[in-house]
Parts: C-alpha cells; structure tokens; sequence
C-alpha cells in the first residue's frame, strides 16, 4: 500500500479520469462510422483498461492485478488482430 | 519521498496522453489519423503509467517490465492489422467506383463493403480448393485425403 496522503489522492484522481476517458471512447465504438473504426476503438478501451487494471494494483497495493493486466493484453491482442484479418480478407485463417 | 513524488510525475504523463489520445481518436477526420492517435495511448500514455506504478510499487517491477514489452511488441502488429483493413476497404471501394462508373457518389468510404468482400473471397476459395485437388505433393506420394 502506498501509505503517502499525496500519492493515494493524485492515484485515485488518476484512476477516476482514466475511467472517465472511457466514454469518449465508447462514443468512437457506437458511432464510428465504419468497421474499422469500431474494431480500433475498442482497441482502446482495451488499452485503457490495462492502465485502469494496473493502477487498481497500485490502489490495492497486490501483484495479481498486474498478471490480469498481462492477460487482458494477452486476449486483446488476439481479438484484435483476428477481426482485423477477417474484415480485410473475408475470413479468420 | 523522491520516487513517489517522480511516480505521481509519471503517472500523470501517463494520463495526459491517455486523455491526447481519445480526445484525437474522437476528433480526428480520417480512419488512419485516428489511429495514428490511438497508438500514443498505446506507447506514451500505457508506459507512463507503468512507470508510474514501477517507481510507487517497486516489488512488481518486473511484471510491469514484461507488460511493457508485451504491449511493445503487440501494439504496432495490430496497429498494422486495423491499417491494413482500412486499406483493403479502400481498394474495394474504389474498385467499385472504377465498375460503376456511371452513378458516382461523392464519398465511398462509408459503403458497405461486405458482400463483395464475401464474394471475391468465395472465388478464392473454390480456386484454392480446386488447387488444392489438383495438386501433388513435392516428394511424390499422393494426398492424404482420408481424415
């Protein structure tokens, strides 16, 4: 934990503003006006969520969050680059 | 006191591209350019939050190191995937506007796409099974075709 006043309210602080750039995004992923668009936004969302995910271990002070943040990338990464190839060729393999 | 006070620094780099970043993905023009915007997020913003979190909590710096690097590595071969898609979208789109000559509309980026997609993809895939049904194998033995 970190035990410093500062540090605890400039993380909360951070915390709140990455969870509020959500909504930008989102707005990217419902209105966007092509496939692509959508497909990169939620890109995003997933990057944004790793940074929410790790600052969430530095608010409750433990490792595991980080190794779910290492998943969550993991996972992104695959979804992403699967959708990208079947809106580009028509089919996943 | 020092490190803590250079974590908080890095964390709020961290957020101020993160927030550079969506504020360019909503507002820019033009599909390449958003994720042209998008990538800062993914470099810039991401790492200085990591940074941030190594300096404040230094027991797991070593898993934010491999976070990192994972990020570093996937981040451009997406970012490469979703440009490649766009731009194939593009081809189509403009061979249809070469096809259809007559009736032009102003802007064909935002045609659906999809269903021509679909059908030149389903020629290529009866010519490579064709292919495949014709072909030998380079060493001379025959095709397995039994599962």
């Amino acid at each position: 934990m970190i035990d410093s006043a500062l540090a605890q309210a400039a993380i909360q602080l951070i915390l709140l503003g990455l969870v509020s750039l959500l909504i930008p995004a989102s707005y990217r992923v419902i209105v966007g006006p092509t496939l692509p668009d959508r497909l990169q936004a939620v890109d995003l969302i997933t990057t944004l969520l790793i940074g929410i995910i790790v600052m969430l271990a530095l608010v409750e002070g433990t490792q595991n969050f980080v190794d779910m943040a290492i998943a969550l990338a993991a996972f992104a990464f695959i979804g992403t680059i699967s959708i990208a190839r079947y809106i580009s060729e028509g089919r996943v393999f | 006191m020092l490190f803590e006070l250079m974590g908080v620094a890095a964390l709020l780099f961290g957020l101020f591209f993160c927030a550079v970043g969506v504020l360019g993905v909503v507002r820019m023009p033009d599909s390449l350019t958003r994720l042209h915007a998008s990538g800062k997020v993914a470099t810039l913003g991401l790492f200085g939050l990591l940074l941030g979190t190594a300096l404040l909590m230094p027991s797991v710096w070593l898993r934010l190191l491999a976070l990192g690097l994972f990020v570093l590595l996937t981040s451009p071969v997406a970012t490469h995937a979703i440009a490649a898609s766009v731009h194939r979208r593009r081809e189509i789109a403009g061979e249809l506007v070469e096809t259809d000559s007559a009736a032009q509309p102003a802007d064909m980026t935002g045609v659906d796409v999809s269903a021509v997609l679909s059908r030149s993809r389903i020629q290529d895939i009866i010519e490579a099974q064709e292919r495949a049904r014709r072909h030998k194998r380079p060493d001379g033995r025959p095709r397995n075709d039994s599962p």
